[in-house]
């Protein structure tokens, strides 16, 4: 084997027009990271194939599942379908999916020893914590539209656009029924992004991928409990499970979005935390693995 | 601009808990020099790196990289700089060639022709487009060195470039070092082996414990070095001894035979005298080479760097 040496390095003269490379360069480098990933492929093939199928078992069953809210509507309207999904998607699903890319996204790094390999580039700390957490919360958001496309479109077309009836007993005309549960679906993106940004955060503070997937997932379940919780009021306002419910007041008689609100509120209040603890993190930190 | 100094290390220290991996080490490299960071492990060689390349905070200390500080400049205190830390790392799922392409995208982007040049200059062409996951340590230190090439860096830190490889991969990465310095490139080194620092560098400073124990050029450093030594073994190593000692040659007995220490000619003449006296030779070999064996005086544990003889440190530029 011999080795030429072909090249004579140029002193680096950093062309005037040519602009430096910045959060877009890091950005651009984590999407096609994300897309050479087979487990990200992977959730998003789940999210497309898994509705249509939990669908036509539900409208086959004779016995609806009654004990979740609308299930005992699953024949009566394709418009229940969806809503059931999202109850029982909020109990672990929607903490999963959010956590399966935002838990490894930085402790991959970790685990492949490339954070030397990223820093010593032209790109800082902070430009690589922006490009990772926009393309954990854009592709979270993905998944979710996949996800509430398929159950919503499979309801509709295997169950039927039947009226829906209304959490007090009212009729809830087809139109306006598509247009609630999109809404309904809609308004878990602010705890979504809530649950993605404290997966960003255990991934970066522990390091290791398989924590920082499963852990949100376990807080979110420990958040149901205390919010099943009775007397438990003030400490179920601040959960991040909570407004994954706070849709149950747009099929009232009279429609109520407080909880919304409050809802919105809370995840954003998660968000900046974890985020704020995440970025701290990053950038004081010793990289002294790999 | 080129009389601003490649580096420019001033009482930097890292501590971990109790212990100081790097003691209040100053050093300046110059623009061009070929400079080596020589010490056994942990010594602190890679932790002064790390620090150079803003991976770790000094504790205390200034550092100047081709003028700019990480404090004042963030990450454009890399600009011009490239290189690695310990074994280079990259996305194994990803191959060769896109691992480059994807880390020349974090620096504003390379064509295919300068990619097809730098893998050309490590030899990796042809297994570009095998996945990193199924290179060899030697292939990945390699890749290492392109992906750093990428950058046009005007200095090259380069950490232990040919630790872990097999004696083929050892001479390779050796020559492909030398050539990079040859071509005007500043080189910054770290090297536990005094022969490979010996081999391509101009100036070194060594480092035992965190703590600089010598500074300067390496022609001054082989001036200070002792004779080299040879061991031997005979039919009768009590009476070798005694003559070698006559002969004013420094002797240590060894578990099994002697190493003795001196001028060349003195050596030789050993020899023939130990045949005029019935004494058989029956092995003579060649001891680390002189520098090596100031290297180890100065950095092995139980000697006192601080001892009158040993010295040595120069004076900073
Ligand atoms: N992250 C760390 N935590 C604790 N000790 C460390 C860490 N990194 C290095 N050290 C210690 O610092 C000293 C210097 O290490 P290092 O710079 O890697 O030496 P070298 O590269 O010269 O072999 C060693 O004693 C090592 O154990
Ligand atoms: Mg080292």
């Amino acid at each position: 084997m011999t080795i030429t040496a072909t090249t004579t390095p140029q002193p680096t003269a950093t062309a005037p027009d040519k602009r430096r490379p910045g959060v877009g360069a890091a950005l651009r480098w984590e999407i096609v990271k994300l897309a050479a990933q087979i487990r990200s492929r992977a959730l998003l093939a789940v999210a497309l194939i898994i509705p249509p199928i939990v669908v036509a078992v539900l409208n086959g069953q004779q016995q609806p599942p009654s004990d979740t809210i609308y299930g005992r509507h699953v024949h009566d309207s394709g418009y229940a379908m969806p809503l059931l999904m999202l109850a029982w998607a909020a109990q672990w699903v929607l903490p999963l999916l959010a956590a399966v890319v935002a838990g490894d996204i930085f402790a991959a790094e970790d685990q492949h020893g490339t954070w030397k390999t990223l820093l010593t580039r032209s790109v800082s700390r902070t430009h690589i914590f922006w490009a990772k957490t926009l393309t954990a919360i854009g592709y979270n958001l993905l998944v979710l539209v996949v996800f509430a496309g398929g159950t919503i479109a499979a309801g509709m077309l295997i169950v039927g656009t039947q009226p829906l009836t209304g959490l007090t007993g009212q009729a809830i005309a087809s139109g306006t029924a598509l247009r609630l549960v999109v809404t309904a679906w809609a308004t878990t993106i602010a705890p979504i992004i809530g649950f993605t940004a404290l997966a960003l955060l255990l991934s970066v503070r522990t390091r290791n991928p398989a924590f920082g997937i499963a852990a949100p997932v376990v807080i979110g379940f420990v958040m149901q409990l205390l919010g099943s919780v009775t007397g438990l009021d003030l400490t179920r306002k601040f959960l991040l499970t909570t407004p994954l419910e706070a849709w149950h007041g747009l099929f009232a008689q009279h429609p109520f979005t407080g909880p919304l609100a409050t809802g919105l509120a809370v995840s954003a209040g998660w968000t900046i935390i974890c985020l704020a603890g995440a970025y701290l993190s990053l950038r004081r930190r010793d990289i002294t693995g790999g | 601009m080129s009389d601003v100094l490649a580096v420019d290390a001033v009482g930097l220290t890292k501590t971990y808990g109790t212990l100081t991996a790097v003691d209040r080490l100053s050093l300046q490299v110059g623009q061009g020099e070929v400079y080596g960071v020589l010490g056994p492990n942990g010594a602190g060689k890679t932790t002064f790196l790390r620090m150079l390349f803003g991976l770790i905070r000094p504790d205390a200390g200034t550092l100047h990289i081709l003028g700019r500080t990480w404090d004042e400049h963030g990450i454009r205190a890399l600009d011009g700089v490239a290189g690695f830390i310990e074994s280079p790392k990259f996305y194994p799922g990803l191959t060769g060639r896109k691992n480059l392409q994807l880390l020349a995208g974090l620096d504003g982007g390379a064509g295919r022709s300068r990619i097809d040049e730098v893998l050309e200059t490590v030899d990796l062409r042809g297994r570009e487009r095998d996945k990193v996951g199924g290179y060899s340590f030697g292939m990945r230190q390699r890749l290492g060195v392109a992906a750093s090439l990428l950058r046009d860096p005007r200095l090259l830190v380069l950490d232990e470039p040919a630790n872990g490889l097999d004696p083929a991969g050892i001479r390779d990465m050796r020559a492909l070092v030398k050539r990079l310095a040859g071509s005007g490139l500043t080189v910054l080194l770290s090297s536990h082996d005094m022969a490979e620092v010996e081999e391509i560098c101009d100036d070194v400073t060594i480092m035992r414990t965190g703590a600089v124990v010598y500074h300067g050029s390496i022609a001054a450093l082989r001036a200070k070095a002792p004779e080299q030594a040879h061991e031997i073994h005979t039919t009768d190593d009590e009476r070798a001894a005694l003559l070698a000692r006559a002969a004013e040659l420094e002797v240590t007995r060894l578990d099994d035979g002697l190493a003795v220490r001196g001028p060349q000619p003195q050596i030789d003449a050993l020899v023939a005298q130990l045949i005029g006296e019935g004494i058989a030779l029956r092995r003579l070999t060649r001891r680390e080479t002189p520098l090596e064996a100031l290297f180890f005086m100065l950095t092995e544990p139980d000697t006192d760097p601080a001892a009158p003889e040993l010295a040595i440190t120069g004076a900073a530029r």
